[in-house]
Protein backbone atom coordinates (compact mmCIF):
# COMPACT_ATOMS: atom_id res chain seq x y z
CA UNK A 1 0.00 0.00 0.00
CA UNK A 2 0.81 3.54 -0.98
CA UNK A 3 0.92 6.26 1.33
CA UNK A 4 1.08 9.87 0.88
CA UNK A 5 0.69 12.98 2.55
CA UNK A 6 -1.53 15.58 0.86
CA UNK A 7 -3.00 19.27 2.28
CA UNK A 8 -3.96 22.56 0.10
CA UNK A 9 -5.69 25.95 0.99
CA UNK A 10 -8.55 26.86 2.62
CA UNK A 11 -10.35 27.34 -0.34
CA UNK A 12 -9.58 24.31 -2.75
CA UNK A 13 -8.42 25.82 -5.93
CA UNK A 14 -5.13 24.34 -4.50
CA UNK A 15 -4.02 20.99 -3.47
CA UNK A 16 -0.76 18.94 -2.75
CA UNK A 17 0.76 15.33 -1.60
CA UNK A 18 3.58 14.19 -0.40
CA UNK A 19 4.91 10.69 -1.49
CA UNK A 20 7.31 10.05 1.44
CA UNK A 21 5.92 11.53 4.90
CA UNK A 22 7.52 14.79 5.26
CA UNK A 23 10.48 15.36 8.06
CA UNK A 24 11.99 18.71 10.05
CA UNK A 25 8.63 19.81 11.77
CA UNK A 26 9.41 23.09 13.08
CA UNK A 27 8.83 26.63 13.89
CA UNK A 28 10.05 29.78 12.85
CA UNK A 29 9.83 32.68 14.65
CA UNK A 30 11.66 34.89 12.17
CA UNK A 31 9.95 38.64 11.45
CA UNK A 32 9.89 37.46 7.73
CA UNK A 33 7.77 34.44 8.18
CA UNK A 34 6.07 36.18 10.97
CA UNK A 35 4.53 38.74 8.35
CA UNK A 36 4.57 36.24 5.86
CA UNK A 37 1.66 34.30 7.94
CA UNK A 38 0.32 37.21 9.77
CA UNK A 39 0.69 34.80 12.54
CA UNK A 40 2.93 34.42 15.50
CA UNK A 41 5.82 32.07 13.96
CA UNK A 42 5.47 30.05 10.47
CA UNK A 43 5.30 26.08 11.04
CA UNK A 44 6.62 23.92 8.37
CA UNK A 45 7.28 20.65 7.55
CA UNK A 46 9.22 19.40 4.60
CA UNK A 47 10.60 16.84 1.72
CA UNK A 48 12.79 16.61 -1.16
CA UNK A 49 11.53 17.92 -4.63
CA UNK A 50 10.23 14.32 -6.21
CA UNK A 51 8.18 13.85 -3.46
CA UNK A 52 5.70 16.47 -3.70
CA UNK A 53 3.47 17.06 -6.35
CA UNK A 54 0.66 19.87 -6.85
CA UNK A 55 -2.50 17.77 -7.96
CA UNK A 56 -5.02 20.79 -8.04
CA UNK A 57 -3.90 24.45 -9.52
CA UNK A 58 -1.22 26.69 -9.44
CA UNK A 59 0.78 28.03 -6.45
CA UNK A 60 1.37 31.55 -6.88
CA UNK A 61 4.83 32.47 -5.58
CA UNK A 62 6.06 35.71 -4.12
CA UNK A 63 9.51 36.30 -3.61
CA UNK A 64 10.66 37.08 -0.04
CA UNK A 65 13.91 37.81 -1.18
CA UNK A 66 16.37 36.71 -3.98
CA UNK A 67 16.80 33.43 -1.93
CA UNK A 68 13.41 32.12 -0.98
CA UNK A 69 10.04 31.93 -2.85
CA UNK A 70 6.67 31.74 -0.60
CA UNK A 71 3.75 29.56 -2.59
CA UNK A 72 0.28 30.92 -1.97
CA UNK A 73 -3.12 30.54 -3.03
CA UNK A 74 -4.15 33.57 -5.50
CA UNK A 75 -7.79 32.57 -4.67
CA UNK A 76 -8.07 32.85 -1.24
CA UNK A 77 -4.34 34.01 0.53
CA UNK A 78 -3.37 30.85 2.62
CA UNK A 79 0.24 30.27 2.91
CA UNK A 80 1.29 27.00 0.96
CA UNK A 81 5.56 26.40 0.20
CA UNK A 82 8.46 27.62 1.76
CA UNK A 83 11.38 27.12 -0.22
CA UNK A 84 15.00 28.02 -1.76
CA UNK A 85 15.52 28.89 -5.35
CA UNK A 86 17.20 25.85 -6.84
CA UNK A 87 17.16 24.05 -3.41
CA UNK A 88 16.46 20.53 -3.21
CA UNK A 89 13.57 20.63 -0.98
CA UNK A 90 10.03 22.40 -0.43
CA UNK A 91 8.53 22.91 2.98
CA UNK A 92 4.50 22.80 3.62
CA UNK A 93 3.16 25.10 6.05
CA UNK A 94 1.62 22.49 8.94
CA UNK A 95 -1.61 23.94 9.06
CA UNK A 96 -2.20 23.74 5.58
CA UNK A 97 -2.04 19.43 5.43
CA UNK A 98 -5.20 17.49 5.63
CA UNK A 99 -3.43 16.02 9.11
CA UNK A 100 -1.52 18.69 10.74
CA UNK A 101 -1.80 17.04 13.95
CA UNK A 102 0.76 13.88 12.79
CA UNK A 103 3.41 16.58 12.44
CA UNK A 104 4.63 18.02 15.92
CA UNK A 105 7.54 20.50 16.00
CA UNK A 106 10.38 19.20 17.60
CA UNK A 107 12.21 22.50 17.32
CA UNK A 108 12.05 26.50 17.01
CA UNK A 109 14.68 28.69 14.36
CA UNK A 110 14.90 32.27 14.46
CA UNK A 111 14.06 32.80 17.95
CA UNK A 112 15.69 36.26 18.24
CA UNK A 113 11.94 37.07 16.49
CA UNK A 114 10.15 35.39 19.09
CA UNK A 115 7.26 37.18 20.67
CA UNK A 116 7.15 37.34 24.36
CA UNK A 117 4.19 35.34 25.08
CA UNK A 118 4.60 32.48 22.59
CA UNK A 119 5.76 30.75 25.32
CA UNK A 120 2.75 31.27 27.16
CA UNK A 121 0.02 30.71 24.85
CA UNK A 122 -0.47 26.90 26.74
CA UNK A 123 -1.59 29.06 30.22
CA UNK A 124 -4.05 31.61 28.88
CA UNK A 125 -7.32 31.02 29.71
CA UNK A 126 -9.94 28.82 27.47
CA UNK A 127 -12.61 29.77 26.16
CA UNK A 128 -15.31 26.83 25.19
CA UNK A 129 -15.01 24.54 22.00
CA UNK A 130 -16.09 26.51 19.01
CA UNK A 131 -19.50 24.47 19.38
CA UNK A 132 -20.30 25.10 22.77
CA UNK A 133 -18.87 28.67 22.44
CA UNK A 134 -21.92 30.25 20.32
CA UNK A 135 -23.85 26.40 18.91
CA UNK A 136 -26.42 28.58 16.26
CA UNK A 137 -23.30 30.43 15.24
CA UNK A 138 -21.14 27.39 14.18
CA UNK A 139 -24.01 25.16 13.29
CA UNK A 140 -25.00 28.34 10.44
CA UNK A 141 -21.20 28.36 9.65
CA UNK A 142 -21.53 24.37 9.27
CA UNK A 143 -24.14 24.61 6.42
CA UNK A 144 -22.72 26.92 4.28
CA UNK A 145 -18.70 26.04 5.01
CA UNK A 146 -16.76 26.63 1.73
CA UNK A 147 -13.32 25.16 3.17
CA UNK A 148 -12.23 22.25 1.39
CA UNK A 149 -12.55 19.32 3.42
CA UNK A 150 -8.77 17.55 4.94
CA UNK A 151 -8.81 14.66 2.58
CA UNK A 152 -8.89 14.23 -1.64
CA UNK A 153 -10.91 15.01 -3.69
CA UNK A 154 -11.75 13.75 -7.01
CA UNK A 155 -13.93 16.98 -8.00
CA UNK A 156 -14.24 20.52 -6.21
CA UNK A 157 -16.30 23.39 -7.11
CA UNK A 158 -14.44 27.05 -5.88
CA UNK A 159 -17.12 28.68 -4.05
CA UNK A 160 -17.06 32.18 -1.66
CA UNK A 161 -14.36 34.05 -3.95
CA UNK B 1 -16.36 45.56 23.31
CA UNK B 2 -14.22 48.79 24.84
CA UNK B 3 -11.00 49.36 23.14
CA UNK B 4 -7.42 48.61 24.11
CA UNK B 5 -5.46 51.98 25.80
CA UNK B 6 -2.40 50.82 23.88
CA UNK B 7 -2.50 53.55 20.77
CA UNK B 8 -2.13 53.59 17.38
CA UNK B 9 -0.94 50.78 15.14
CA UNK B 10 -0.10 49.99 11.62
CA UNK B 11 0.60 46.72 9.62
CA UNK B 12 0.30 45.32 5.94
CA UNK B 13 1.00 42.57 4.09
CA UNK B 14 4.47 40.93 3.45
CA UNK B 15 5.43 42.50 0.12
CA UNK B 16 3.63 45.54 1.34
CA UNK B 17 0.70 46.16 -1.61
CA UNK B 18 -1.28 46.57 1.55
CA UNK B 19 -0.96 48.53 4.72
CA UNK B 20 -3.43 49.56 7.23
CA UNK B 21 -3.50 52.00 10.20
CA UNK B 22 -6.06 51.16 13.55
CA UNK B 23 -6.76 54.31 15.44
CA UNK B 24 -7.24 51.90 18.69
CA UNK B 25 -7.49 47.84 19.24
CA UNK B 26 -10.38 46.25 20.76
CA UNK B 27 -9.94 44.73 24.11
CA UNK B 28 -9.59 41.11 22.14
CA UNK B 29 -6.45 39.75 21.37
CA UNK B 30 -7.09 36.23 21.57
CA UNK B 31 -5.68 33.11 19.28
CA UNK B 32 -8.26 31.03 18.12
CA UNK B 33 -7.44 27.12 17.14
CA UNK B 34 -10.17 26.16 14.90
CA UNK B 35 -9.55 24.09 11.44
CA UNK B 36 -11.58 26.88 9.58
CA UNK B 37 -8.97 29.69 11.30
CA UNK B 38 -5.80 26.81 11.21
CA UNK B 39 -6.27 25.93 7.31
CA UNK B 40 -7.32 29.86 6.21
CA UNK B 41 -3.31 30.87 7.94
CA UNK B 42 -1.99 27.54 7.21
CA UNK B 43 -0.57 27.63 10.70
CA UNK B 44 -1.47 25.81 13.93
CA UNK B 45 -4.13 28.83 15.17
CA UNK B 46 -4.72 32.26 13.85
CA UNK B 47 -3.78 35.20 16.28
CA UNK B 48 -6.71 37.83 15.96
CA UNK B 49 -7.23 41.14 17.30
CA UNK B 50 -10.66 43.43 15.98
CA UNK B 51 -10.40 46.97 14.77
CA UNK B 52 -13.41 49.08 15.29
CA UNK B 53 -14.62 49.59 11.66
CA UNK B 54 -14.31 53.83 12.84
CA UNK B 55 -10.32 52.99 13.69
CA UNK B 56 -9.59 51.54 10.38
CA UNK B 57 -8.14 53.21 7.40
CA UNK B 58 -6.60 51.19 4.29
CA UNK B 59 -4.01 53.56 4.11
CA UNK B 60 -2.29 51.58 0.88
CA UNK B 61 -4.48 49.16 -1.76
CA UNK B 62 -7.36 46.73 -0.82
CA UNK B 63 -7.05 43.37 0.42
CA UNK B 64 -9.06 40.94 -1.57
CA UNK B 65 -11.39 38.37 0.48
CA UNK B 66 -12.07 34.54 0.69
CA UNK B 67 -15.71 33.82 2.17
CA UNK B 68 -15.24 31.31 4.08
CA UNK B 69 -18.76 30.83 4.62
CA UNK B 70 -21.85 32.65 4.07
CA UNK B 71 -21.34 34.71 7.59
CA UNK B 72 -17.35 35.08 7.42
CA UNK B 73 -14.65 36.70 5.00
CA UNK B 74 -11.15 36.45 5.09
CA UNK B 75 -8.72 39.12 3.88
CA UNK B 76 -5.47 38.39 2.11
CA UNK B 77 -3.20 40.57 0.01
CA UNK B 78 -3.34 39.37 -3.87
CA UNK B 79 0.03 39.76 -4.58
CA UNK B 80 1.47 38.06 -1.68
CA UNK B 81 -1.01 35.63 0.04
CA UNK B 82 -0.05 37.15 3.69
CA UNK B 83 -3.75 36.62 5.55
CA UNK B 84 -4.27 40.29 6.69
CA UNK B 85 -7.92 39.17 8.61
CA UNK B 86 -11.28 37.71 9.42
CA UNK B 87 -14.30 39.62 9.41
CA UNK B 88 -17.82 38.45 10.57
CA UNK B 89 -20.85 40.11 8.26
CA UNK B 90 -22.66 42.71 10.43
CA UNK B 91 -19.72 42.83 12.66
CA UNK B 92 -18.42 46.24 14.31
CA UNK B 93 -15.04 45.18 13.71
CA UNK B 94 -12.70 43.83 11.72
CA UNK B 95 -9.99 41.37 13.76
CA UNK B 96 -6.47 41.58 11.90
CA UNK B 97 -3.68 39.21 12.42
CA UNK B 98 -1.34 39.93 14.97
CA UNK B 99 1.47 39.08 12.70
CA UNK B 100 0.97 41.53 10.14
CA UNK B 101 1.05 44.48 12.66
CA UNK B 102 4.30 46.20 13.01
CA UNK B 103 4.68 45.84 16.21
CA UNK B 104 3.06 42.51 17.15
CA UNK B 105 5.38 42.46 20.69
CA UNK B 106 3.01 45.52 21.77
CA UNK B 107 -0.54 43.24 21.71
CA UNK B 108 -0.71 41.41 24.61
CA UNK B 109 -2.92 38.21 24.35
CA UNK B 110 -6.12 37.94 26.95
CA UNK B 111 -7.55 34.42 25.76
CA UNK B 112 -7.61 31.53 23.51
CA UNK B 113 -10.67 29.83 21.82
CA UNK B 114 -11.63 27.16 19.63
CA UNK B 115 -9.80 24.74 21.75
CA UNK B 116 -11.06 21.11 19.80
CA UNK B 117 -8.64 22.50 17.39
CA UNK B 118 -5.19 22.56 19.36
CA UNK B 119 -3.04 20.23 19.25
CA UNK B 120 -1.03 18.95 21.95
CA UNK B 121 2.74 20.20 21.07
CA UNK B 122 1.74 23.68 21.48
CA UNK B 123 1.04 23.28 25.52
CA UNK B 124 4.89 22.50 25.25
CA UNK B 125 6.13 25.02 22.75
CA UNK B 126 8.58 26.31 25.51
CA UNK B 127 10.26 22.93 26.18
CA UNK B 128 11.01 22.55 22.15
CA UNK B 129 14.44 22.83 21.11
CA UNK B 130 15.94 25.91 20.10
CA UNK B 131 18.62 26.18 17.20
CA UNK B 132 19.11 29.71 17.48
CA UNK B 133 18.55 32.91 15.79
CA UNK B 134 18.10 33.45 11.94
CA UNK B 135 21.52 34.81 11.97
CA UNK B 136 23.62 32.17 14.11
CA UNK B 137 21.59 29.27 12.55
CA UNK B 138 22.10 30.07 9.00
CA UNK B 139 24.67 33.20 8.86
CA UNK B 140 25.41 33.11 5.47
CA UNK B 141 21.89 32.93 4.10
CA UNK B 142 20.55 35.55 6.89
CA UNK B 143 22.90 38.00 4.86
CA UNK B 144 22.13 37.41 1.64
CA UNK B 145 18.49 37.28 2.42
CA UNK B 146 19.02 40.69 4.52
CA UNK B 147 20.83 42.35 1.42
CA UNK B 148 17.50 40.97 -1.23
CA UNK B 149 14.69 41.56 1.15
CA UNK B 150 11.63 42.21 -0.11
CA UNK B 151 9.57 42.19 2.68
CA UNK B 152 7.75 46.00 3.39
CA UNK B 153 9.56 47.47 6.78
CA UNK B 154 7.84 47.61 9.67
CA UNK B 155 6.51 51.18 9.42
CA UNK B 156 5.02 52.74 7.31
CA UNK B 157 6.12 54.49 4.25
CA UNK B 158 5.16 57.38 1.62
CA UNK B 159 6.26 55.23 -1.07
CA UNK B 160 6.62 51.66 -1.93
CA UNK B 161 6.80 49.48 -5.13
CA UNK B 162 5.71 46.11 -4.48
CA UNK B 163 7.90 42.94 -5.60
CA UNK B 164 5.23 41.00 -8.01
CA UNK B 165 4.13 38.01 -7.87
CA UNK B 166 4.44 35.08 -10.39
CA UNK B 167 2.93 31.69 -10.93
Amino acid sequence: MSESWSGGCQCGAVRYRFSRKPTGAHICHCRMCQKAFGGFYAPLVGARLEYFEVTRGDIAIFSSSDLVERGFCRECGTPLTFAYKGGRGVSVSIGSLDHPEEFPPIDQHGVEGRLPFVNDLGHLPDLPTTEDEDPDTAKSIRLSNHQHPDYDTAEWPLRGQ
Amino acid sequence: MKDLDLGEFSGGCQCGAIRFHAKALRENPHVCYCRMCQKATGNLFAALVGVGHENLTWTRGKPAEFRSSEHVGRGFCPNCGTPLYYRYEGGKHISFGIGAFDEPHRIPLLYQMGLEGKHPSLFHLGDVEEVGTTEAAMGDEAGAIKLTNNQHPDHDTSEWTPRPSTV
